[in-house]
């Protein structure tokens, strides 16, 4: 029995690692920031600024990529010029995800790339459901064995087969 | 006989089928949720289907052992591979309820509904119950040769659904995307393809070393039984003669 638990604990280890390394990567690829808090923080290497496309400052050629509006979150809006590829769903009062750079001077955003807002509490609530009971089960099913074999060592009439 | 020395040879290996699931398992999921890149379309929702394609492709890998297990018991009768097939039955169960879960969960945020009467998920839920229902017959009957016979009548007649829920897609016009492997090829790109295939590698062999498990757990089980009824009887029969 004591050799089912090291190998769960090792187990184990390896899970919260690698929920580690998960967790680092959405900090670091990942996680959005409002303009709010980019205004706060003036990051100057490239993030991910997240907010609603204020309406009637949209302007610019959008659909060759090349576009200036404002976008709003948590009360603070922030000029963004956006230079990338045609994007399919840039228009106002859409809520979206600008990659790229603050430029402190001229207190521009330069974005680059659009990306999709994604409810990562789906992503998170799948890999649980769907790998945890398999560990659970499998770890009762595991001790069982190991008990049972106990029991039938143990009872009177055991003799080697 | 050939299947007791298959089952007692590939029981040998029971350690590798573990530490191999659990290999291929961690480094699907590292590549799967930190190295392979978003959908365009679906974006980070996508990483749902690295653990949910899995699940659902051992569920049907299950079902199938099933089957050949109850036509191979009705054939020859093989106490040990009924005994494998009450195993695998639980086993596909809980595969096809985590299937139909984080199917539920990717639904939300793709389709904008948890569930819709669709063809694949119809079929596949249909699935389910023959597994509930193969369980309660299981449970329900004392005799246990009529009880066995019954569960591998019962699995081999829902062998039909298997066929449905593998074209449910191309028959029917369905909200679930057409399948991605087909013998007009894979359409997918590799950066997608990779940890899928060691998300289902690793559920696959996942699946064979709980399946020994189980099968193991349920032979002891019995043998517990079938121990303490002689003991019982043993015990009879001490009080008789004194």
């Amino acid at each position: 029995m004591t050799s089912l638990y090291l190998r769960w604990g090792g187990l184990l280890i390896v899970a919260v690692g690698l929920s580690m390394l998960t967790y680092n990567h959405y900090q670091q690829h990942l996680s959005t920031v409002s303009p709010h808090q980019m205004k706060e923080q003036a990051p100057r290497q490239e993030i991910r600024l997240f907010g609603m496309v204020r309406g009637g400052t949209l302007e610019g050629k959008v659909k060759a990529g090349d576009a200036t509006f404002e976008l709003m979150g948590n009360d603070t809006s922030v000029t963004v010029h956006y230079q990338g590829p045609p994007p399919d769903n840039l228009r106002e009062l859409k809520t979206l995800i600008l990659i790229g750079k603050w430029n402190p001077s001229d207190n521009i955003f330069e974005a680059r790339d659009i990306g999709l807002v994604t409810n990562y509490g789906f992503v998170i609530g799948a890999y649980l459901i769907g790998l945890i009971p398999l560990a659970i089960f499998l770890f009762a099913m595991s001790r069982r064995v190991g008990l049972l074999y106990e029991e039938i060592k143990e009872s009177k009439l055991y003799q080697e087969e | 006989m050939i299947i007791h020395r298959v089952i007692r040879k590939v029981q040998r290996f029971q350690g590798w089928f573990g530490g191999g699931a659990a290999l291929f398992i961690i480094a699907g999921l590292y590549i799967g949720l930190v190295d392979s890149p978003p959908d365009y379309y679906q974006g980070e929702v996508v990483r749902i289907m690295y653990v949910h394609v899995p699940l659902a492709h051992t569920s049907l890998f299950a079902y199938i052992v099933l089957s050949v297990g109850s036509i191979w018991y009705l054939w020859k009768r093989d106490p040990i591979v009924d005994n494998m097939c009450h195993a695998v039955a639980a086993l596909g169960a809980i595969f096809t309820t985590l299937a139909l879960a984080t199917g539920m969960i990717w639904g939300k945020p793709t389709w904008n509904t948890w569930w819709t009467w669709d063809a694949r998920l119809t079929s596949y839920s249909v699935m389910l119950l023959i597994l509930i229902s193969y369980l309660m017959l299981r449970t329900f009957i004392d005799d246990h040769e009529k009880e066995a016979r019954y569960a591998a009548v019962l699995a081999i007649l829902g062998l039909v659904d298997l066929p449905i829920i593998h074209f449910s897609v191309e028959w029917w016009r369905t909200l679930h995307q057409p399948q991605s492997f087909s013998m007009r090829g894979v359409s997918m790109s590799s950066e997608i393809l990779t940890p899928l295939l060691c998300m289902s590698v690793g559920m696959s062999l996942l699946f064979s070393y709980m399946l020994m498990v189980r099968t193991q757990l349920l032979y002891l089980d019995r043998l517990l039984h079938a121990k303490k009824g002689r003991l019982l009887s043993q015990f009879h029969m001490s009080q008789s003669d004194s």
